[in-house]
């Protein structure tokens, strides 16, 4: 099965759940999505499911200046964000489990 | 190799039909030069070509509805296209012509409005026309200045243009049947068939102005014109505070059958006999021209005609 079309369902829970560990800028989510094992994750695909959230009210932002490289800017939940992941979260997991079930009594 | 700008405007330039474009690439350029900081592969070998990270960009973002398979070969061929250094110069040179392109338009649609409004004119042939294109000038610039879309701007401004045109024939015509009352002056007079001439404005009775005299379209002067005013009341004016009087050897003159047969009164008699005459500026009317309708039955000046 391809996990891309599984990830595209649950990018935004996946996204929301990355930053309610810490704020974090476009690359740096990208980064540790990948780091926690979505390896298939796309780029483009991140970057603008976090600027849907930012639009949808669900995160803050604000800029980080460097001496080094680009400013970042930086994306966090908000009170509606973690609303939202906490909704997600539970439609997730009431799926998820579901699933589970499904396939064990498909095996047995 | 691909700088992230040249990626990044590239990626723009994939999504310029997207509603939501500059809010969705906001921080694209600085996102672009972080992944671009941390490897030295080349962007199109990591994200892939700059249409397809367009497309999987509004895919996670929504708001537009995935193109065709052809749509997408389309916007990858125009993307290649963009991508060449010719285009790339001239795209870039472009935006420097905007200001002057605002100008252009602003002039060339305030002429366009008031050729529309009144007699064809490429260029400004008064005061007032000279006004509107400046103000249409400056109309122009702000609104270039205020908008950023470009797709929408060109629907908007066609509706614009659309309103501007009924809007502004309006009020131009609507000035210039106006323009009369405070000097009295007739401003607006248009012919009608078989010799009748309506007057839209003007206070003769009060004015300057002590007699008419129409011409046709051709220039060919017009005599025993019948003038009426909206209420089919005639319309007369005062000779006698001008120092003329209305010639009466041709009989009972008609006072608003124009033009007047007046004659200087060079000596104010006390009996009205001493008088000198000048000649009358039309001859006595040969043919008795049938009455125009009384008032109650008015000439049926025409709206149109009279506003």
């Amino acid at each position: 099965m391809d996990s891309s079309q599984l990830l595209k369902g649950v990018l935004d829970l996946a996204v929301l759940a990355v930053l309610s560990e810490r704020d974090g800028y476009g690359y740096d989510v990208v980064r540790r999505l990948r780091d926690a094992g979505l390896e298939d994750v796309g780029d483009a695909s991140v970057y603008g499911t976090l600027r849907r959230l930012f639009k949808a009210g669900a995160l803050n932002s604000y800029v980080v200046a460097s001496d080094e490289g680009p400013h970042r800017k930086y994306y966090g939940l908000n009170d509606a964000g973690r609303d939202m992941l906490g909704s997600q979260a539970k439609t997730w997991n009431s799926f998820a489990a579901t699933m589970a079930s499904l396939l064990k009594e498909g095996h047995a | 190799m691909t700088t992230p700008d040249q990626y990044a405007q590239a990626v723009r330039e994939a999504l310029a039909g997207h509603p939501d474009r500059e809010e969705l690439l906001e921080d694209l350029d600085d996102h672009l030069a972080e992944i671009a900081a941390e490897s030295d592969i080349p962007l199109e070998e990591r994200l892939g070509s700059p249409a397809a990270y367009a497309e999987e960009l509004a895919a996670a973002y929504g708001g537009r509805p995935e193109g065709t398979r052809r749509g997408r070969r389309l916007t990858a061929a125009l993307t290649g296209l963009r991508a060449q250094p010719v285009y790339r110069s001239v795209a870039a040179f472009l935006p420097e012509l905007r200001p002057g392109w605002w100008v252009l338009r602003g002039y060339a649609l305030t002429m366009l409005l008031l050729s529309l409004a009144g007699e064809g004119r490429i260029v400004p042939q008064n005061p007032v026309d000279l006004l509107f294109v400046v103000l249409g000038v400056l109309a122009s610039i702000w609104y270039g200045k205020r908008t950023k879309g470009r797709v929408l701007v060109g629907l908007a401004m066609a509706l614009n243009v659309a309103a501007g045109i009924g809007v502004f024939a309006g009020f131009v015509e609507a000035s210039s049947t106006r323009g009369g009352e405070d000097g009295g002056a007739i401003a607006f007079v248009s012919q009608r068939p078989a010799n009748v001439l309506m007057v839209s404005s003007g206070t003769p009775g009060s004015s300057d102005i002590y007699n008419i005299k129409p011409y046709a379209k051709d220039g060919t002067p017009l005599n025993d014109v019948y003038l009426y005013d909206q209420d089919g009341q005639p319309i007369t004016t005062s000779p006698g505070e001008h120092g003329f009087e209305v010639d009466t050897s041709c009989g009972a003159p008609v006072l608003n059958r124009y033009p007047l047969p007046l004659r200087e009164i060079t000596e104010r008699p006390f009996d009205g006999q001493d008088r000198t005459a000048v000649p009358s500026p039309t001859p006595c009317p040969t043919a008795t021209t049938p009455p125009v309708p009384p008032v109650s039955e008015s000439p049926t000046p025409k709206a149109s005609s009279t506003r």
